[in-house]
């Protein structure tokens, strides 16, 4: 018998509290949930990224009574696009480019032709990236899987997300308090051995789960910070009234001062104002985002950024998960991935017995790596922006880590993507990046040039054409979404 | 595109040198590139690395090599694993081998339930016995896998046991026919650049003189290029590795054709066997520090099959690598880059790996050589160096043969911290390492860690989700089905006959696609 005890708040809580639950119940571990009040608001949502949708299936989340119940949308990716029109827009789909030629990859193709002139954009050759532009839903299907990955996320409204979770959560046997306050009782070694909630109660526990976000209620300590790499310090985020077509995608304009993201859902539109204090004031910042979009907006709240690493997201018997762990800068929403990202990998290194010294470290090394790959991801982007303003002056001037120079590196050289362990996005996600950034590789894999011009052509109109014919069959966002809701109705 | 070709000179046509000929003109344009090889027939080749890695046949492939030719000239035999005898302790012996221990049952790796049934006192035996490689290479039978993957004969690779001085030959033959030139002569004199540092030419015995762009070194432990001209550091792992000599002889065949190589473990070092079909590859590795020449020697000749073919041949190494393979315009591939005993056939991988490295990141034609290609060419170099060598430790050090000073010695040494804490994570949780990139597997890992005698104390929690008494009863019948299917299988030499008899044909020239 082993007892698991998570304190936290919004989804994370019930991610935590019901992976462990669903996981470890047939081995004999009790898990209860502290639960505290809610630090979303009513315009908060998550943009959520493929990996989702698998922990989702080991809860057995329904997908359609998810999306009904908290009037989600899909997502296809991300569209970068400059408010002042001057620097092209680029998306990133969850899905890949293109079909390997010869068993090389699409990518060193697609690169020599353009270095040879070529003047079809690379997110032409995804069928993801194909059916967002034309206001379509690409899911994987059999035709699709046989040309590319099609992956996608969801817009998930805050608030409605952690109700559905925390059904999930006693459906798989969690047990909940709600609290007001909480701390951690340590004993002489400074092991924990209970929580202290308000009203004089304690909770006791084997293991401690932190999921209470930046503030670390449980593990405390200090980080590591990564605020040379990211320039965005302050975050505004509100919600405005919806589309009347749904897009199957999220909008992320920069301005002078800094981004704006929209992310699109039946009941609104999110937004998500990101800047950096001492460039820009919050009345300005505030007035900026009001004007990306042009809607107005409501359930606003500012609240502030600080990225960095807790050095050992597990210490002694605490465990922290999210933003406990890792503050990440708001760019991309990857929030509830790194929280998935300490899950599975808490699963993996999930005490076998009383001594679990070499799991801990196993846990930490694993977890340090992860969140600096994806740390990696949002730096580069920073670090590579083109747009004009102060706010990208500041983000281009930034430090970046030593990874991502060597991947800049790489991928100007020769148009490869470094390969690293845990790592959470595909190839093709860098290759979005870097060349929606604008950086053009010197050269490329010398290997395809093997493949004779004549066939590489043909190749590649046979993928726009399938690409073509595909997006043309697929539904909008708004008929499948609208088939959902009537399907259990 | 105005630009003359890129020019590649390898030095050295040993294993090294040919398999880096024969891959890059494989992928690479020779529109674009040129491509030399300067051997000399006076300096001999090591040519002992005879066993492989299951990697190879993706070499192989991709060079379009058809496998039964390739067999009967090299006079190869079929490689499941490698037994290792008397390493854990005299007496005892275990398989690592190329496939995989049982399956993941509900979602959770196979070696925690069979950890939780060991644990709860179950009559469960050794991993051993749930591998499917493990029970045909101990029955000494031998099939290609089969292609559905629901099949327990697709649990499985295989590499080969081949002459390597037979598959140079062969390569050679492949990359000349393809545009790879061959110069023969010794290499004398090395002029750099002075403002670049950068090797420009090569002047041989004859007095040609060889430009290029850039010099790939296969000079094996000479390290012409990357040691005496360029000067790369050497980090030295002979703390972790202490042997430093190795004894080869090849002798007579014996009756029974092993689809596995052996390697026993000896007081003063390990003994290697390699089965081909017209003879058996031998080697005594030792340490110097522990065993004399003579004890080696002597230990060698009276563990052979049959009759000794010729005089033990010394090499001398130590183990460890060049700080970095690629300097200025000059890439290590081989002996020259790094050395570690042949333990687990590692040899022909690290070349293989390094050869698909280097096409991958080559210079373009009308560009110099790049820093940043080279960067990214030494990180992975020393992933795949590094993985390589903790696995290659792990042999050593987890060891219960006491009282003989050189394993009194490995096992009480320091380990890599990062060794260090796979053990101790295997030790508290069968959990074993799995990573992407580089040498080994998780089954390879789990296959040395039990059978050196490292045990979990536990295992994933998860694995409770299947109750006890199905678990037992689930592991018995995959015993049980691996035994059955293993005795089925017909056996190795019959394979061979029916297949790549060299015996029948003789060493003809190499067919390829």
């Amino acid at each position: 018998m082993m007892r698991v005890v998570v304190a936290g708040r919004d989804a994370p809580l019930w991610l935590a509290a019901s992976t462990i639950a669903r996981a470890l119940a047939p081995a004999s571990v009790t898990v209860e949930a502290i639960e505290l009040p809610p630090a979303m608001g009513p315009g908060d949502a998550y943009a959520t990224l493929p990996p989702l949708e698998a922990l989702h299936a080991q809860l057995r989340v329904d997908e359609d009574a998810l999306l009904r119940l908290t009037q989600g949308a899909f997502t296809l990716g991300q569209n970068f696009a400059d408010a002042s029109g001057e620097v092209p827009a680029f998306l990133h789909p969850y899905g890949s480019f293109g079909a390997p030629i010869d068993g090389h990859d699409f990518f060193a193709y697609w690169l020599k032709a353009r270095l040879h002139g070529l003047n079809v954009p690379l997110e032409d050759f995804s069928l993801t990236a194909a059916a967002a532009r034309h206001g379509r839903l690409m899911l994987p299907d059999d035709d699709s899987e046989r040309y590319g990955r099609c992956d996608y996320g969801y817009h998930l409204p805050a608030l409605a997300y952690a109700r559905v979770l925390k059904g999930i959560a006693a459906h798989h046997g969690v047990t909940v308090q709600a609290a007001e306050t909480v701390t951690a009782e340590r004993d002489a070694d400074g092991r924990a051995t209970a929580l202290l909630l308000d009203g004089g109660r304690r909770v006791e526990g084997d293991l401690f789960v932190d999921a209470t976000g930046p503030e670390a209620l449980l593990i405390g300590g200090g980080r590591e910070s990564w605020r040379s790499f990211f320039p965005a310090d302050r975050v505004f985020s509100a919600s405005g009234a919806r589309f009347a077509a749904i897009p199957a995608y999220a909008e992320v304009r920069a301005s002078a001062g800094g981004w704006t993201a929209l992310y699109p859902s039946p009941t609104g539109r999110h937004v998500v104002h990101a800047w950096s204090s001492a460039l820009t004031s919050d009345e300005d910042a505030l007035g900026e985002a009001a004007a990306a979009f042009g809607v107005p907006l409501a359930a606003g709240v500012v609240r502030s950024s600080e990225p960095g690493r807790r050095p050992l997201a597990w210490e002694g018997n605490i465990v922290a998960i999210g933003e406990a762990a890792c503050g990440f800068d708001p760019f991309h929403g990857v929030d509830l991935h790194a929280v998935q990202l300490g899950l599975i990998n808490l699963l993996a290194c999930f005490p076998a017995s009383a001594d679990y010294g070499a799991q801990r470290d196993e846990y930490n090394r694993v977890m340090q790596s992860s969140f600096e790959r994806v740390r990696d991801f949002q730096s580069a982007h920073y670090a590579l922006a083109r747009w004009r303003g102060p706010f990208w002056d500041t983000a281009r001037a930034a430090e970046v880590p030593a990874e991502v120079a060597q991947r800049i590196d790489l991928f100007r050289a020769r148009g490869e993507i470094a390969p690293f362990e845990e790592e959470s996005f595909a190839p093709d996600s860098w290759r979005t990046l870097f060349v929606g950034h604008g950086l053009v590789p010197e050269s490329w894999l010398p290997a395809i040039d093997r493949t004779a011009p004549d066939e590489m052509k043909a190749q590649f109109r046979r993928m726009l054409g399938f690409v073509r014919e595909q997006v043309l069959k697929a539904p909008t966002h708004d008929q499948v979404l609208a088939t959902i809701a009537q399907r259990h109705g | 595109m105005a630009a003359a070709p890129f020019r590649i000179v390898i030095v050295g046509g040993g294993t090294a040198g040919w398999m880096c000929a024969a891959g890059l003109v494989r992928l690479l344009a020779l529109t674009d590139y040129d491509l030399t090889l300067i051997e000399s027939d006076a300096i001999g080749t090591v040519g002992v690395g005879e066993a492989t890695l299951p990697h190879i046949k993706n070499f192989n492939d991709m060079l379009g090599i058809d496998e039964a030719q390739f067999l009967r000239d090299t006079r190869g035999t079929f490689k499941l694993g490698i037994e290792f005898v008397g390493w854990d302790r005299p007496g005892e012996a275990y398989v690592h081998p190329f496939g995989t221990f049982g399956e993941p049952w509900a979602s959770v790796d196979f070696q925690h339930h069979w950890a939780r049934a060991m644990l709860a006192g179950e009559a469960v035996g050794s991993l051993q016995e749930y591998s499917f490689a493990v029970a045909a290479a101990k029955a000494g039978a031998f099939e290609l896998p089969n292609e559905d993957p629901k099949s327990i004969r697709s649990t499985y690779a295989y590499a080969y046991h081949f002459d390597a001085t037979l598959y140079a030959h062969f390569l050679r033959g492949w990359a000349t026919a393809r545009g790879v030139k061959r110069i023969e002569g010794q290499v004398i004199d090395i002029t750099r650049d002075p403002a670049s540092g950068h090797v420009s030419t090569l002047r041989l015995e004859s007095g040609a003189e060889i430009g290029g762009d850039l010099f790939v070194d296969c000079s094996g432990f000479r390290a012409l290029l990357v040691g005496g001209t360029m000067g790369v550091g050497w980090h030295d792992w002979s703390e972790w590795l202490p042997c430093d000599r190795a004894l080869a002889v090849p002798c007579a065949s014996a009756a029974e054709l092993t689809p596995f190589t052996r390697s026993t473990a000896r007081r003063g070092g390990w003994q290697w066997r390699i089965p081909l079909q017209h003879r058996i590859g031998n080697g005594h590795v030792f340490s110097s520090a522990f065993c004399s020449e003579q004890e080696a020697s002597d230990t060698l000749l009276a563990n052979l099959d049959g009759p000794a073919l010729g005089e033990p041949r010394l090499l001398r190494f130590q183990a460890g690598r060049r700080a970095r393979a690629w300097e200025g315009n000059v890439v290590a591939i081989g002996l020259s880059s790094g050395f570690l005993e042949p333990l687990e056939s590692t040899s022909i991988f690290l070349i293989q790996a390094a050869v698909v490295d280097l096409a991958n990141l080559m210079p373009a034609r009308g560009g110099g050589v790049d820093a940043r290609l080279a960067a990214e060419f030494n990180r992975l170099f020393e992933v795949h160096c590094d993985r390589t060598r903790d696995f290659l430790v792990l042999h050593y050090a987890a060891n219960r043969r006491h009282g003989e000073p050189l394993w009194d010695h490995v096992r009480n040494m320091t380990l890599p911290d990062s060794l260090a804490h796979k053990i101790a994570l295997f030790r508290e949780s069968a959990a074993a390492p799995d990573y992407k990139l580089g040498l080994f597997s998780r089954d390879s890992w789990l296959a040395v860690l039990e059978g050196q005698g490292v045990l979990p104390r536990s295992y994933n929690r998860l694995a409770e989700r299947i109750p006890m008494a199905e678990l037992v009863e689930k592991l018995a019948e995959l015993r049980d089905y691996i035994r059955l299917n293993a005795v089925a299988m017909g056996s190795h030499a019959e394979f061979i006959a029916g297949y790549c008899d060299a015996g029948a044909s003789g060493a003809g020239a190499m067919v390829a696609a």
